[in-house]
């Protein structure tokens, strides 16, 4: 097996006038140098619009654009190789930020439209490619006329709100091998979604699906990172080129040039009557997309439609768009437009009862969407009791009784509340097998990749459960495009509602085929008969599946297969275009000390709750709560990938900073609901949910200490410092 | 090049006699040459501890250090923990709290935390907490962890 090593842009925005490979493509141990994907049958990847090619093709669009790749006998060898390739350049003028891309005359990142299309929506929204210069796509909804509801409102508050950049900072590198041979691409892959990039694989490479084929291993962490294609064609590229197997690992520093979470803008005009009722809310959402497109497309959507938050609105007008500047590529993480949408919303939602004079719990209470109510014309209905959340956040906090002694010397504390909300997405399909083995061993086949969720557990429960098998006879079988049963990705906080229901339905369907068989066998009907630890079980009578197996089928045993799936179905009528299955909310609770004199923040408590619907693993919950909520807390008060012009400052493990045991919260504490839900025994999801709340919360809680409204995460001391001395 | 190194080390117990390049670093040598893949390699610059193993007992980011440093020393890795297919009582004690999730990080971790336990039975919270910023967890939280640690230590594990 051979190593690879990529040559990364020094350059921010350029032209490639040439790259000489020869002196490394003749050092010893080198078996391949690619470089310029032009070649390939369709050489650029993307979710909806494609405009990230394989191996740079005549430009590069940011610092650690992947410009050249070599594999070699060892990584040192291919390490060694990369400093003999030379590279020439034409510096263009770089953008940086959203306003430097948008500005008039700003140079292009593209010169000519990118392949694919624009996300499909429904009823009231629009979804457009490319509709600007150096904007990749950009979402509308409208639902009633805001701007004559806006005028009409006692109140108007108008609020900007700028969210940061972090990176998902798995411990497991990004990883894959490939080996290209016999007519198939194979690969060993850390990514998260195997049939996502078959379908890539197979378009890039113009092959048939069938000739392409993903082996998915346990993964070390995503975050939304490993979701979608990335360097994997290049892998799969090198492998073909070289004629022998290849590794390419990316180091983590590469892994923080890869992809990001989306920075953004997001301007909040909204109304409110002098009574406290919510009317209108008006949008105008700006994400910074990076270089390439990634899964862009979808994040401004659902940012753009999540932005109303869990409330009761006349009518709303959003406009979100993703621009593309020469940074790294934003792409999923976790929460995927929540986190970003809930921060502003709950920020102003605070400002907003603040400024009317009306306790924020109490104004967020006469607003909050009931259970059944619809959260925009055409789609579901909140399935959540939204102020029960809170009010248990409420009580675990002491919120009431928050008599505020002052606090000793130059601190003060305060209290925020938030309410973070997200839909479970729109058409999400799964398909599933089960095979009952000899002794009633039971395998389940799905392609939800193991990510460090739970979900293997979650779904051999759901089958064991429908089986009426124990639990450790249950395994999750190897995940194999060739074998394996085929799903959208491993997305959403929908394993446990849609795969399991998937699973559900195929162990329902071998327990059918298992009672159908003993029936036969006892000569009574299979409604006789229930199953139970591999017997089936007649009025008080007890028999032994084992003997009856052996008896028909003989030594060679035989495998009971049941096969079952699940869609949401495609609807034009909802906004998304297709009913949201489940809402997941994420009530946060947040009590702080401020230093008034040096601005910093103490987070003395942190509650966060969520709903599971019906827990599958209430541990694995209660971790997965727990999980988000600190990468949530670690963006809020410190952690960021920062840029200095066109420069990345801090993308090295060393510089950039991620929570450690020592910074969480003095007293941290997480609980789950369970209301009932859509999936298997009623579960929901909950994967996302702790990320979405956590930032205005504790936002709030400062304003509440020290009476200053920051704006824009990180709430770092010198943010905060600036605005007390700004205040006084 | 320069020429190779002859060292011996023991590893969970078992010595190895070896001639080692002088920048073979201690993961690599563990990863690829014993096939102690326990040891995982995630940032590779000393910060994450994922590669974290007990060198005479005290922690060491194998990945940054060289394997000719432990001539004569006895390393353990996360596969010389449990024995005749019974976990360790701090493995087990992560396993009942759910203290990992990818469980990349899970084998440094632990590891770090026998350190811990040797020197200090029965830490408080913020003991545990110095000692487990060491190790970087993305997934957990870490609440789950110090739990998990807390009940190893009131079980006496060591």
């Amino acid at each position: 097996m051979l190593h690879a090593k990529v040559l990364r842009s020094p350059h921010p925005h350029a032209r490639i006038r040439s790259i000489e490979t020869a002196r490394a493509e003749s050092l010893a141990g080198v078996f391949a140098v690619v470089t310029d994907a032009a070649a390939l049958p369709d050489p650029y990847y993307g979710v909806a619009i494609r405009d990230q090619p394989v191996i740079a093709i005549d430009k590069v669009r940011y610092i650690g654009d992947m410009v050249a790749a070599v594999a070699a006998i060892d990584e040192e060898t291919a390490y060694r190789a990369l400093t003999l390739i030379d590279v020439q350049y034409h510096p263009l003028r770089a953008v940086m930020t959203i306003d430097e891309a948008l500005a008039a005359g700003a140079p292009l990142l593209f010169e000519a439209p990118a392949g694919g299309a624009a996300v499909q929506v429904g009823e009231g929204v629009t979804s457009l490619k490319e509709p600007r210069p150096n904007v990749l796509s950009e979402f509308g909804y409208r639902n009633g006329d805001a701007e004559a509801v806006l005028a009409a409102s006692d109140h108007v508050f108008e609020d900007r709100f700028t969210f940061s950049r972090i990176n998902h900072f798995h411990l497991e590198p990004y990883v894959n091998v490939a080996r290209v041979g016999g007519g198939q691409i194979e690969l060993w892959s850390c990514n998260q979604d195997p049939f996502v990039l078959r379908n890539d694989l197979a378009r890039i490479f113009g092959r048939s699906a069938n000739t392409v084929r993903i082996h998915s291993s346990y993964v070390g962490g995503g975050f939304g990172g490993k979701s979608f294609c990335k360097m994997e064609p290049l892998a799969a590229l090198l492998a073909l080129k070289a004629g022998r197997p290849v590794r390419l690992c990316l180091s983590m520093d590469e892994g923080i040039l890869t992809l990001t979470k989306h920075a953004g803008i997001l301007v909040l005009k909204t109304g409110v009557m002098a009574d406290g009722r919510l009317t209108a809310r008006q949008s105008e959402i700006q994400l910074d997309a990076g270089a390439y497109s990634d899964v862009s497309a979808m994040t401004v959507v659902k940012t753009g439609y999540r932005i109303t938050g869990p409330y009761r609105w006349v009518a709303v007008a959003t406009r979100a768009c993703a621009v593309r500047t020469n940074s790294v590529p934003a792409g999923s993480f976790r929460g995927f437009g929540g986190t970003q949408a809930s921060f502003a919303s709950e920020s102003q939602i605070d400002m907003i009862a603040r400024r009317l004079g009306i306790e924020p719990y109490e104004f967020r209470r006469k607003n909050l969407l009931a259970v059944g109510e619809p959260f925009q014309p055409g789609d579901s209905g909140m399935d959540s009791d939204l102020l029960a959340g809170l009010d248990a956040v409420v009580e675990r906090l002491g919120y009431r009784r928050r008599a505020a002694p002052p606090a000793a010397g130059t601190k003060r504390r305060g209290m925020g509340l938030s309410i973070g909300l997200k839909d479970a997405s729109g058409t999400n399909y799964a398909q599933a097998l089960v095979k009952v083995l000899p002794a009633g061993r039971a395998i389940v086949n799905a392609a939800t990749v193991e990510i460090g969720q739970g979900a293997t557990t979650a779904l051999c429960r759901i089958g064991a459960e429908v089986l009426g098998l124990p639990l450790e006879w249950v395994r999750y079988g190897a995940i194999d495009t060739d074998h394996t049963p085929l799903n959208n990705g491993t997305h959403v906080s929908c394993t446990t509602a849609v795969t399991g229901t998937a699973i559900e339905r195929a162990a329902a369907d071998a327990r059918r085929q298992i009672l159908e068989f003993a029936a036969d066998r006892l000569g009574c009907s299979a409604g006789e008969l229930t199953l139970d630890h591999w017997t089936v079980r007649r009025g008080n009578y007890t028999h032994l599946l084992e003997p009856m197996i052996n008896d028909h089928f003989g030594a060679a045993g035989y495998e009971f297969i049941g096969r079952g799936g699940t869609r949401i179905e495609y609807d034009p009528r909802a906004p998304l275009a297709a009913l949201n299955l489940f809402w997941i909310p994420s009530w946060v609770g947040a009590e702080v000390e401020v230093d008034y004199e040096t601005g910093k923040v103490e987070v003395t408590q942190l509650v966060v709750g969520a709903d599971s619907g019906t827990s599958v693993n209430a541990q694995a919950c209660r971790g997965q709560v727990e999980g988000a909520a600190l990468q949530a807390y670690g963006q809020s008060l410190f952690e960021e990938l920062r840029y200095d012009g066109t420069e990345p400052v801090n993308a090295t493990p060393l510089a950039y900073r991620v929570p450690l045991a020592s910074d969480l919260p003095e007293c941290y504490e997480s609980f789950v609901v369970e209301h009932g839900g859509p999936g298997p025994f009623g579960a929901k999801g909950i994967g996302e949910s702790g990320m979405l709340g956590v930032a205005a919360a504790i936002a709030n809680a400062i304003e509440d200490a020290v009476g200053v409204r920051l704006t824009q995460i990180p709430l770092t001391s010198e943010r905060v410092l600036t605005a007390i001395e700004g205040a006084r | 090049m320069t020429d190779a190194i002859d060292i011996i080390l023991t590893v969970n117990g078992r010595t190895h006699r070896l001639n080692v390049p002088p920048r073979r670093m201690l993961a690599d040598l563990l990863r690829d040459e014993l096939q102690l893949a326990g040891c995982k390699i995630g940032c590779d610059q000393a910060v994450c501890g994922a590669c974290t193993v007990l060198v005479e007992g005290m922690p060491v980011t194998a990945c940054t250090s060289f394997a000719f440093e432990f001539d004569g020393k006895a390393v353990t890795t996360t596969e010389g923990l449990a024995a005749g297919g019974v976990l360790d009582p701090v493995q087990q004690a992560f396993l009942e709290h759910g203290a990992f999730q990818c469980g990349f990080c899970t084998p440094g971790m632990i590891l770090s935390v026998k350190a811990l336990l040797a020197r200090h039975p029965d830490p408080d919270v913020p003991l545990i907490r110095q000692w487990l910023n060491a190790n970087i967890c993305r997934c957990t939280g870490y609440q789950m962890i110090i739990d998990a640690v807390r009940a190893a230590a009131k079980a006496g594990a060591r």
